[in-house]
């Protein structure tokens, strides 16, 4: 049985490639059925913040890869409650994809029932 | 399940040592290397912010980092070499390095 892997994922999508990167990581290993799960957390629920308009800075849009990753088998998704709260996002591009609203408790607990954690 | 957290930014430019202690396990440790060493500077926020968890919480700071910034570790935090962060790596059953 492979070890599962929980990615948190704590840069908004303009702040460099981390965004991006932790998000390939996550469809990497949906793509090879590895036990994976998304969190989002700090400034990393700004990349589930909708109608977002990357072409005005010259970028590609992260809501293409999101969208994906249920598609390649990536169901674990989870956001933390008060990051959203404290960034004012109530609706996000994930909510039709069955994102999960995390407490800090609930995240304690997640990143221990994961046998590996990497936060990026 | 046991994690140790690594962290290695300052506390003073990013959110992650608040973070980290939100989401602290019962059974976590926190190991503080590089700039992360400047949380115990005397008087600041961040060493108030730990001083606030005393009771549970299991700290370390690698010796090698708070010398080269002179920083002295208060009495209730656990100084480690390099062999000593290997140790603590061994020791929790995973690691989660806040990159």
């Amino acid at each position: 049985m492979a070890k599962s892997l929980l990615i948190i994922s704590r840069q908004s999508p303009w702040s460099g490639p981390s965004a991006r990167e932790a998000l390939d990581i996550v469809l990497a290993g949906g793509a090879f059925d590895l036990p994976i799960g998304l969190l989002f957390l700090d400034d990393g629920v700004f990349q589930l913040s909708p109608e977002q308009k990357s072409a005005a800075v010259q970028q590609k849009d992260l809501t293409a890869n999101l969208q994906a990753l249920t598609m390649f088998g990536v169901e674990e998704l989870y956001a933390c409650e008060q990051s959203l709260k404290e960034r004012a996002i109530a609706t996000t591009n994930l909510d039709g994809e069955g994102l999960q609203r995390q407490s800090s408790g609930e995240i304690a607990a997640l990143i221990d029932r994961y046998d590996q954690v990497i936060t990026i | 399940m046991s994690t140790l957290h690594v962290l290695s930014h300052s506390p003073f430019s990013d959110s992650r040592l608040n973070s980290c202690l939100r989401l602290l396990g019962e059974h976590d440790a926190i190991l503080l290397c590089g700039d992360a060493t400047y949380s115990l500077t005397p008087a600041s926020a961040p060493l108030q912010a730990l001083e606030d968890r005393l009771g549970g919480l299991k700290l370390f700071a690698l010796k090698e980092d708070m010398q080269a910034r002179n920083i002295q570790a208060p009495a209730w935090a656990s100084q480690v070499d390099y062999a000593g962060f290997v140790d603590l790596t061994i020791r929790f059953d995973k690691v989660n390095s806040w990159l």
